[in-house]
């Protein structure tokens, strides 16, 4: 409840955190700080490569699951965590 | 004519002569009520069909039984009628003839051969009909019941209002069975009685087809048939719908289905209940089809707990990427400069040692000594809840070394506040995982050793509690409010002690040890609540041999407000539990045992004012050191009554003083304005390291990092700063100390498991590009 928003606003304002976006299983943001349209463009990226990377998971073991998806780049990391209901996705850039 | 047929009612006192049929075959009529005079009449019943007029044109059963009334009526039909005609004209009949004859079924079939003409006449005459003398006479034969010509009347009662609610009486009667379709088998069975008549039939038959041609006899003759009109007929009916639909069968896919299938069948076998359990697997395996769930809400899904646990588990990895290279510092992770990405353990090692190499030889062509050592400011523990707040005790968790429990609360009297206790995991510094407020501050705390979860409080109205800090609860588990024997004075030290070797089965296992300014060293125990028993009261020792400093009394005129002496830290042996050193405020270490609670083993005089720490050696079991506030910190030696060893280096009251875990010559120190490390190896003249602290901050506690080469430091203004000794060997020169017992070595591991593999990849900024 209060915790989880003081949580969410932390993580918001640590270092480097360029945004954060919870969408749920359809794609539809619950909360975001980026506009609109990066917010749809990331969740509908990531979450199709976190199927296949839950997949690719999952295949080789199926009694495996995939916790936690990093993505690093030139100039930022994603963070992934995945589930079954919603999806949560910070970008961070690490060296700033 | 038309004829409309038209439903009518039985009106029971006329002479009704509206049934044709038999009495058997009409049960509820009531015209039957009187049985036929002995005339077994076999008609087939009809119901009645009248026409337009009223009159009755129900096609009548062609057999009539009564000979001579068929006979009568022979005459009179040859007379009037005009389509009689001969024997072979009947095949020829009109189409009416041949539906009457239909109506009269399977009976008048047999009696076209017996030549009765009346069949096609009667029921011509009926259709034409429209004399009524006519169809009388005809009734007379077919009527048993009275002979009175009375005009058939059938009221046709049309339906009125008040009809409506009377009550009908309906007759449902089983109907004879009509024959509608009769297909006789067109092959009969060898064995069957009618066999040898059939087989005489065919062969006849075959006779006759073979006499047929050519015979004069039998000509041929054509016939046009009318083609029924074909028709077409559309129907339309809605457009069908057609979805691609396609799925992959994955590994995990199938797994997941078997899985859950499985668990259907399995239940199957252990189930007692047959039936039961045969309908719960069929119904569990129903769903291999997705289940649809209902869209969970979304505030729903931010209050879920696998939220609050992935919210946790990010920010740990978002303060990982900015904290990395302290992390790694501080786990003595090599950091390498100028790398990017280091995946493989086994290459960083490689790398290092090469540089490691590279730099002895380089050290050893250098004509410079080796490097100073210093101290790297790696992060500090803070946050808003905590600035402005006096850190007054630093605990380290001891079973897992990465909590660190820290205790907020002001030393001294006039500003106190509720007093903070935050828990803090080095994952996270800028959050504390736990936090707890009481309502004084805190002046000591300390974790249990024996169950590692259980944080020991001491706060300034004198009140200890304990939390446990594994559950989220603000609250301690056991305060000690209610105890009758609770300190009344600030909780200067709190500390769990394992009394091993102790005589009594009671005092064996932890204790919690407390001293406060109230003269007592008390040991608390669980027994129906808090409650504590006195170690030692700490009483106020005549001292002739030092001289009052300035400001303070003469004893001897003056009236004690207590015979007790405050206390304000202790320490127990590492060894032998039973002994403990006690720091008072007069400047008293007292050495008490805890068999003795009435009597000091000794006291150490030197301190000119309060004595605010004294810990054992952890390597030398003999000598330990106190620091108090006449800016001093002396080095004891047990059986010695004078300090070996005095030090000093800023007129500044000194609070804590704690021994290096790793190198038995090495010591910290903080004063009110800076923080040093001590090496006795080195000098004992001067700190080898001195960090002042910010300008209006005052330094207040200290704490070893047990396994890493990190100090931490806690100041007034509610910051725990985190430092790095870099370049610090403990000085392996001559050790002039010889009253400082051997081994004095080096007890510097830096194997390789001990370094902790929390970070896998290495993100080192390069800073040259």
């Amino acid at each position: 409840q209060a915790e989880v928003e003081e949580t969410l606003k932390r993580i918001q304002t640590h270092k480097g955190v360029i945004g954060t976006i919870v969408v749920n299983a359809e794609g539809i943001p619950i909360r975001t700080t980026l506009d609109n349209s990066t917010t749809v463009q990331y969740a509908g990226l990531l979450h199709q490569l976190t199927m296949k990377a839950r997949s690719t998971v999952r295949d080789i073991d199926p009694q495996n699951d995939l916790t936690f998806l990093r993505i690093r780049s030139k100039k930022h990391e994603i963070m992934v965590a995945p589930d079954k209901e919603y999806m949560l996705i910070v970008i961070q850039n690490p060296s700033e | 004519t038309e004829m409309a047929p038209t439903v009518t009612r039985s009106q029971p006192n006329r002479a009704y002569l509206g049934c044709s049929g038999t009495g058997a075959s009409c049960p509820g009529c009531a015209s039957h009520k009187s049985p036929s005079t002995a005339k077994s009449e076999t008609y087939i019943s009809l119901s009645q069909v009248l026409d337009e007029n009223g009159k009755d044109v129900t096609p009548r059963p062609v057999y009539q039984p009564d000979p001579a009334a068929v006979q009568s009526k022979h005459s009179k039909i040859f007379a009037s009628d005009t389509s009689g005609g001969t024997m072979s004209d009947f095949y020829s009949t009109t189409y009416q003839t041949t539906t009457n004859a239909s109506f009269a079924g399977a009976f008048t079939r047999s009696l076209f051969g017996s030549g009765s003409v009346s069949i096609g006449s009667q029921s011509i005459m009926e259709s034409m009909s429209e004399e009524i003398e006519d169809p009388s006479s005809k009734r007379d034969n077919s009527i048993s019941l009275s002979d009175v010509q009375v005009k058939r009347e059938e009221v046709k009662e049309l339906i009125q209002e008040e009809m409506l609610d009377d009550m009908v009486d309906l007759y449902l009667v089983e109907s004879d069975t009509l024959c509608l379709l009769d297909m006789p088998a067109i092959s009969v069975s060898v064995d069957s009685m009618e066999a040898e008549s059939v087989k005489e039939r065919n062969s006849r038959y075959t006779e006759l087809c073979k006499n047929r041609t050519g015979n004069d006899k039998y000509m041929g003759r054509s016939m046009q048939t009318f083609n029924g009109a074909s028709k077409t007929k559309e129907v339309q009916s809605e457009a069908i719908t057609m979805a691609d639909a396609a799925t992959i069968a994955n590994n995990w896919d199938m797994y997941d289905s078997f899985c859950s299938a499985g668990q259907g069948e399995v239940d199957l076998s252990t189930d007692t209940d047959k039936a039961m359990s045969s309908s719960s697997s069929r119904m569990e395996m129903e769903p291999f089809v997705v289940p649809s769930e209902s869209k969970p809400d979304p505030e729903l899904i931010l209050q879920s707990e696998e939220f609050q646990q992935h919210l946790f588990v990010m920010e740990r990895i978002i303060l990982e990427n900015i904290y990395q290279p302290k992390l790694a510092a501080y786990r003595q992770l090599p950091t390498l400069e100028g790398m990017v990405l280091l995946k493989c353990w086994n290459h960083v090692t490689e790398q290092l040692s090469k540089q490691k190499r590279l730099r002895r030889e380089e050290s050893s062509l250098d004509e410079e000594g080796p490097p100073t050592p210093a101290l790297e400011r790696l992060w500090s523990f803070s946050c808003e809840l905590t600035t402005g707040r006096n850190v007054s005790s630093m605990a380290w968790n001891k079973r897992n070394p990465d909590l660190l429990a820290v205790g907020y609360g002001q030393f001294a009297f006039k500003d106190q506040k509720p007093g903070l206790v935050c828990c803090w995991s080095l994952k996270n510094p800028s959050w504390p995982e736990r936090i707890f407020t009481c309502q004084s501050g805190v002046t000591a705390l300390d974790f249990s050793a024996s169950s590692a979860s259980m944080l020991a409080v001491g706060m300034h109205d004198g009140t200890i509690a304990t939390y446990n800090v594994q559950s989220r609860e603000k609250t301690p588990v056991i305060d000690s409010s209610d105890c009758v024997h609770k300190h009344t004075s600030p909780v200067w030290q709190v500390r769990w002690i394992n009394h091993e070797r102790a005589l009594s089965g009671e005092d064996k296992g932890e204790a919690l040890i407390s001293v406060s300014a109230d003269g007592r060293i008390s040991k608390w125990f669980l027994r129906k609540g808090l409650d504590c028993i006195d170690l030692m009261k700490l009483k106020r020792t005549r001292n002739d041999r030092f001289k009052r400093q300035v400001g303070e009394k003469e004893r001897k005129s003056e009236a004690l407000i207590s015979r007790q002496a405050p206390g304000l830290c202790f320490d127990f042996h590492p060894t032998d539990s039973n002994i403990y050193l006690a720091g008072t405020e007069e400047g008293h270490i007292h050495k008490c045992s805890c068999s003795y609670n009435e009597q000091f083993l000794e006291t150490y005089q030197a301190h000119k004012g309060p004595l605010y720490r004294i810990t054992w050696s952890p390597f030398c079991s003999d000598v330990f050191l106190s620091c108090s506030s006449d800016w001093t910190i002396q080095l004891w030696r047990q059986d010695l009554f004078t300090p070996v060893l005095g030090f000093m280096s800023t007129q500044r009251a000194v609070y804590d003083v704690m021994w290096s875990p790793k190198w038995a010559t090495v010591f910290g120190a903080v004063n009110e304005g800076r923080m040093e490390i001590w090496d006795l190896g080195a000098s004992i003249l001067d700190p080898t390291i001195v960090n002042p602290a910010s300008p209006g901050v005052k330094l207040t506690s200290l704490l070893f990092a047990t396994e890493t080469d990190c100090v931490l430091v806690g100041d007034s203004d509610g910051q725990v700063s985190v430092y790095q000794l870099k370049n610090f060997t403990a000085g392996e020169g001559t050790q002039d100390v010889s009253i400082l017992q051997p081994p004095m070595r080096l007890v510097k591991s830096m194997s390789a498991d001990r370094r902790r593999l929390g970070l896998f990849w290495f993100y080192i900024e390069n800073k040259n590009v």
